[in-house]
């Protein structure tokens, strides 16, 4: 083989459009945040077609720190002019990475909690516990023990209405599921929820919230038992065989039900949607992929409903794998805009990564950091001040929440579903 | 080295383990690589002294990089040599609207720095297809261009004042905040000097007011000699418009099948783009001559934009058309010649005689108002007996373009990639006085060697007692 | 001595190329630009000072030296281009004879330096010296695509190119541009033209400085972008108040529109010129700079104007004055001593402000020189670019005082 045959792995190689442009670089967090090519899409994609040649090995400490900074959030490929199809690379060079490098001990523990529902229903069970106490809020701040205490304590934060700042009723402990009492047609499009694991435990509210506003715009809300994690985390750190064992259990349990497959975190959406791919497209975990919808989608669907006015100042954030790996876009605005008086702004940057992306917050804690400052400094400078920002992701949501409190910023974050639901909430008329 | 770059910038900001300095191989020219020795990431202009001091005391040749998107191989450095990454100096230090100045670090991105000033309705004007990604300090260095320097003139029509570290680590200030040339004209003789004299660490520019009335026009021609008549005709007319580009059928092809997709016609031969710009009544007028004017050359039809989101429809295509030649093959000859626009119809027709011939697959997307050519020759370099005949072809449309009267390039810069050509249009003695001028601020000759004046065709240049 | 070189050179030029000038001093005038660069490696080889000349218009032609080179044969507009807007001149050229030329073909050199219509093109360029159409147009060096220069050992250098954009090696045009001829002798410029305007009106108002020079910064905010926005003080224009003239050239619907809306901006009364009279006002502006002897050049962006002209106007007089209100520069002509002078420009550095002698007799332009309160460092670069151009010091230039 010549080094040009190796250069390109053939018709199929998602990497071989890049003419190495790099109008991707002011696309990438982590080439705004150290200026560095190695840190850039281009860059990565050169490492990338150096391990697949075989020039850099996969035990190289260089490649693998610089492939292993990569957020995965894909806000290269839409802005790529060739269509490089970057996300497909990266997912190649991480199984590979997997394969001859294992994890680091850290990553291993924490996937390895995702793993089975026997470690982290309790762990996050506990930890809901101790967000109950108030002591996470208390102890959040700027270091990193804070820094991870005001993620938690980000996970549930009060919806404040109106210009005089006031505050509703503090969030009831327990929220007993309700019905829905709205008017619900017969034989509309019934909707399998997909619980997933932190959305399941530390953001049970927001499944909640879900539930109650996808029946209040006429679904049939399903509950599916049998899944588990969704395998994300996994698929992303190139352990593609746990991530494909997560995915079968979940396509054990969900095939067949419901027109469509909701899940409220982007995350899990876009491996859900993934699961053809994941799996070798395999036909039965094909078709569970294709009736995956994120719940923006199904609301925008629907209309959705409007609802009773909150007087609310509110900046949207994109999560990366709700627009650039399932590319929605206009759907969690729409939801947002079904609320009367609800201001609604993007923020500069509101379309760049937060820094979360699944473990990456908590394996490099810096570069995390580093690419979500530049966030938390253009919600500062917005005048007037959002009371709230909103996303559909959940790390995004502690990501971004405990930033802003770590910066001393009285800025709330929410689930759009759960303003939304605030909103249902207030019609007074049996939400 | 390392260690001692470490101690200036600390050890955070050297990248020496070849993975990293793998991906520093390459600026936005991919067919010239080379490994540089260190890449070393200032994050100061007091650490960028320091750095060329140390390069100076050691006798270490040194290349400054932007953000890598020159298109002539002009970033790329030798093992031997040191690479400063500028990135990190992106601080605009400066907004003075009142007097449309802006001061800036010259890691500062392009567009970034027009967002900036948007608020006080001015804008930065040069505007190359990189401006999302390419930085200032590197447009200074290549002295940039772009879609509307027909009107308004390329980068070094709007620097006024630069702080430059000298080769020798001495830092100095040439022009002045007004653009008034404080003595000779040394901001127009450093601007386009590609990283050779000294680095700019502070970049003082001219912002201009957004015009208050702009139109876009589309116009989609069945021949290629038909749109390059309009070209003359409408500059012929007595208007300069903003601007006046053209993209050639393959190129919108690519262009359509990207997420870029402007709506262009891929059925027309050759698609022009002409805006204009000023206030709304002269706007108005000229519009109709221009529209005029394209129908009497041919134009099958005649779309007009004058709403920003429409017009940032019709130029997206055209801005992204580079990077979309990779959905036509892997790997791409990018060309920059520039033709007296007379010239346009005839080096079309030989441009595409060349291609025939050699049966290569080539797009043009270029300045059709002043002349600047873009012929992209797309092909797959794991073709040896391909890679060669694309040679040949970029010699004959070189040698073609100067046989007209132009220049081998107009806003690329020479770099490495066209130092062959520079003895196709400069004699020995232009050549070696180049070279001496070169001396002049580098007497070792060791910022960014090896580029743009090819040695060994420079008549030797009289010793001279301060040049040496 | 002076016949010795005045018979080498008619060996080198024959008869027609050297006579003799003021003072009886040899005076060579070469018709090529190698016969130029074949006189300066000689003067070179000999160790002979050159001193060169146009028209004899603008800078007075009392350096010492030599012997005289005069560009005066080197007349003659090489090509020029309608469909390309370009041009290559000779830079012995008088300007007028060039208009004439140009305007027979449509086209436009948007250049009105101050002195007289024959003033050679090479003064220009070489000095550097742009006119109110500075405003709309850029200063000269934006006119320039390149040029050929003798250097001061005889070499050719033939910089920049004939095309409107081009980034080929280094931009050593923009050294000859302004460069006062330290850097060599202009053979012939490659010139970008524009379309002759199908329209052309210039408009004035009249009144108080302060006045004038505040409306005219009102007009710049409010994108107003005539060519010119020229403020005249009363001894320039031959009137008892200041003026402040704009002029429109381009398409006729343009600069119908942009006259129309310069009448409903601001307070300011605009008179329209008659057509007739246009030329000659301008031509009385650019005659109006020979008023004195010394003639000085300021940057100065439009808000300084106000303060920079108090300046000179307590520190030398208030002179002959054509200030661009949005261009920011200055052009002061009067008379003054050395001594005052260098005040002046030592005051005016201290501002950032760079002040250019364009034009003053020989002990002027040598005790101050066309430049100087160079930035630190500066002064060594000047000085080595110098050398490259001009090692055997042949052409007597004072580009630096000799403080």
């Amino acid at each position: 083989m010549t080094t040009a045959e190796r250069r390109y792995g053939g018709p199929s190689d998602p990497l071989a459009p890049c003419v190495h442009c790099g109008f991707c670089l002011p696309a990438c967090p982590t080439y705004l945040a150290t200026g560095d090519e190695a840190d850039s899409p281009r860059g990565r994609i050169v490492l990338m077609r150096a391990l697949e040649r075989n020039e850099i090995g996969a035990d190289d400490a260089a490649l693998a720190q610089h492939l292993d900074a990569c957020l995965g959030c894909r806000g290269c490929e839409p802005v790529c002019p060739s269509g490089v199809a970057y996300g497909r690379g990266l997912e190649a060079a991480r199984e590979r990475l997997f394969e001859e490098r294992g994890l680091p001990p850290l990553a291993r523990a924490v996937l390895g909690m995702f793993r089975h529902e026997a470690l982290w229903r309790p762990l996050f069970t506990a930890a809901r516990a101790l967000r109950a106490t108030g002591l996470p809020r208390w102890m959040a701040g700027a270091g990193r023990t804070g820094f991870g205490m005001g993620m938690l304590a980000a996970s549930r934060q009060q919806i404040r209405v109106g210009a005089t700042g006031a505050t509703r009723d503090a969030m009831p402990k327990h929220v007993t599921l309700s019905k829905a009492k709205g008017p619900k047609r017969e034989g509309g499009p019934t909707v399998a929820l997909f619980k997933g694991c932190v959305m399941d435990t530390l953001f049970r509210h927001v499944n909640d919230a879900t539930r109650r506003t996808l029946e209040f715009n006429g679904y049939d809300v399903l509950e599916v038992e049998g899944q588990g994690c969704c395998g994300a985390l996994h698929e992303h750190a190139g352990d593609r065989e746990t991530a494909a064992a997560l995915a079968r259990t979940n396509v054990a349990a969900l095939a067949g039900s419901g027109d469509y497959i909701v899940t409220n975190s982007a995350g899990c959406g876009a491996l859900l949607k993934d699961y053809g791919h994941l799996l070798h497209h395999d036909a039965e975990a094909a078709a569970v992929g294709a009736k995956v919808r994120d719940v923006s989608e199904l609301l925008a669907m629907a209309g959705p409903r409007p609802g009773a006015p909150l007087e609310l100042n509110v900046a949207y954030d994109a999560p990366c794998h709700l627009q650039h790996a399932q590319r929605v876009h206009d759907a969690p605005l729409a939801v947002l805009r079904a609320i009367p008086l609800l201001q609604l702004r993007l923020l500069p940057d509101s379309d760049h990564c937060c820094g979360s992306a699944g473990i990456y917050s908590l394996l490099r804690p810096a570069m995390a950091r580093a690419v979500l400052s530049s966030k938390i400094e253009a919600i500062a400078a917005a005048r007037p001040r959002p009371g709230i920002v909103t996303t559909g992701n959940p790390g995004c949501l502690m990501q971004i929440g405990a930033g802003l409190i770590a910066a001393g910023l009285d800025i709330a974050v929410a689930h759009p579903v759960e303003l939304l639901d605030e909103s249902y909430r207030r019609l007074d008329r049996g939400y | 080295m390392v260690d001692a770059l470490g101690r200036i910038v600390g050890p955070r900001w050297v990248r020496h383990r070849r993975a990293e300095l793998a991906t520093y191989t390459m600026d936005g020219l991919p067919t010239r690589e080379s490994y540089p020795g260190v890449v070393v990431m200032p994050g100061s202009t007091a650490e960028v002294r320091e750095v060329v001091r140390l390069m100076h005391l050691t006798g270490t040749p040194f290349v400054a990089r932007g953000a890598g998107t020159g298109l002539s191989g002009g970033a790329v450095a030798d093992p031997d040599a040191v690479l400063i990454a500028l990135t990190r100096l992106n601080r605009i230090l400066q907004v003075d609207p009142r007097r449309r100045r802006a001061t800036l670090q010259p890691g500062v991105v392009n567009a970034r720095l027009s967002e900036a000033v948007l608020p006080h309705g001015l804008h930065y004007v040069p505007d190359p297809s990189s401006q999302a990604a390419c930085t200032v300090g590197g447009n200074v260095a290549e002295n940039a261009g772009g879609p509307h320097c027909l009107k308004y003139g390329v980068t070094t029509n709007h620097v006024v004042e630069l702080e430059v570290v000298l080769p020798d680590a001495a830092v100095i200030r040439l022009g002045s905040r007004q653009g008034e040339p404080w003595g000779p004209d040394l901001v127009g003789l450093f601007v386009g000097s590609e990283g050779m004299f000294g680095i700019a660490t502070e970049i003082v520019v001219r912002l201009e007011p957004i015009p208050s009335s702009v139109r876009t026009m589309l116009a989609d021609f069945s021949t290629v000699r038909g749109a390059s008549e309009a070209v003359s005709a409408i500059i012929g007319a007595g208007i300069v418009p903003a601007a006046l580009e053209m993209m050639d059928q393959a190129c919108v092809e690519a262009v359509e099948a990207s997420i870029y997709a402007a709506g262009y016609p891929t059925d027309a031969a050759a698609v022009l783009l002409v805006e204009l710009d000023g206030g709304a009544d002269a706007v108005e007028a000229e519009a109709t001559t221009v529209e005029t004017i394209l129908r009497a050359r041919g134009a099958r039809e005649v779309r007009s934009a004058s709403t920003p989101a429409d017009r940032a429809r019709l130029w997206q295509g055209r801005k992204k058309a580079f990077g979309a030649m990779g959905r036509i093959a892997p790997d791409l000859a990018v060309q920059d010649a520039v033709v007296p626009r007379s010239a346009l119809p005839d080096i079309m027709d030989r441009i595409e005689e060349i291609r025939g011939r050699h049966h290569l697959a080539i797009s043009n997307v270029f300045h059709a108002g002043d002349g600047n050519l873009h012929p992209n020759i797309s092909f797959d370099r794991r073709d040896p007996e391909l890679a060669d005949r694309v040679q040949v072809a970029c010699r004959e449309i070189m040698a073609a373009c100067v046989a007209a009267g132009g220049s081998i390039t107009g806003e690329h810069g020479v770099g490495s990639d066209k130092i062959d050509y520079m003895p196709l249009i400069f004699d020995g003695d232009t050549l070696s006085a180049m070279r001496a001028v070169r001396l002049a601020f580098d007497p070792d000759e060791r910022a960014n060697p090896g580029k743009v004046v090819p040695l060994h065709a420079c008549r030797e240049w009289r010793a001279t007692p301060a040049a040496r | 001595m002076s016949d010795v070189i005045f018979g080498r050179l008619r060996a080198l030029l024959g008869t027609a190329g050297v006579e003799r000038g003021s003072a009886g001093l040899p005076r060579a005038t070469p018709e090529s630009a190698d016969a130029l660069s074949l006189v300066c490696r000689l003067a070179h080889d000999e160790g002979w000072k050159i001193r060169v000349e146009g028209n004899g218009t603008w800078l007075p032609a009392d350096a010492p030296a030599d012997l005289a080179v005069s560009t005066r044969a080197l007349d003659q507009v090489q090509s020029v281009s309608p469909a390309d807007l370009v041009a290559t001149v000779q830079a012995g050229t008088p300007l007028e004879a060039l208009r004439r030329r140009l305007a027979e073909e449509g086209m436009w050199l948007a250049i009105d330096p101050p002195g007289r219509p024959e003033r050679s093109l090479g003064s220009v360029v070489a000095t550097g010296t742009s006119g109110p159409l500075r405003h709309g147009f850029g200063p000269v060096r934006d006119h320039v695509l390149g040029c050929t220069v003798a250097t001061g050992d005889g070499r050719l250098v033939r910089a920049g190119g004939r095309v409107v954009k081009n980034v080929a090696g280094y931009d050593l045009t923009k050294l000859q541009v302004g460069g006062f001829g330290g850097f060599g002798i202009l053979a012939e410029v490659h010139l970008r033209l524009r379309a002759l305007p199908r329209a052309d009106v210039t408009v004035i108002a009249r009144g108080p400085r302060d006045t004038l020079s505040s409306a005219a910064r009102e007009l710049m905010a409010e994108q107003l972008l005539p060519g010119t926005l020229e403020l005249l003080s009363p001894a320039l224009a031959g009137e008892s108040d200041w003026t402040l003239a704009a002029r429109f050239a381009g398409t006729d619907a343009a600069v119908q529109a942009d006259v129309r809306r310069l009448s409903t901006q601001g307070d300011l009364v605009w008179q329209p010129l008659p057509a007739d009279r246009t030329a000659a006002f301008w031509s009385l502006v650019a005659r109006g700079s020979l008023g004195g002897p010394v003639t000085l050049r300021l940057g100065v962006l439009g808000d300084g104007i106000d303060e920079t002209l108090d300046l000179l106007a307590h520190d030398l007089d208030e002179g002959l004055v054509s200030a661009g209100a949005g261009a920011g520069m200055i052009r002061w002509t009067g008379d003054a001593p050395v001594e005052r002078l260098r005040a002046v420009r030592r005051a005016a550095a201290s501002r950032e402000i760079p002040m250019t002698l364009e034009r003053a007799p020989w002990p002027v332009r040598h005790a101050l020189g066309h430049f100087g309160a160079y930035r630190e460092g500066v002064g060594q670069l000047v000085a080595r670019l110098r050398d490259t151009f001009d090692p055997g010091h042949s052409l007597s230039v004072a580009l630096e005082g000799g403080e």
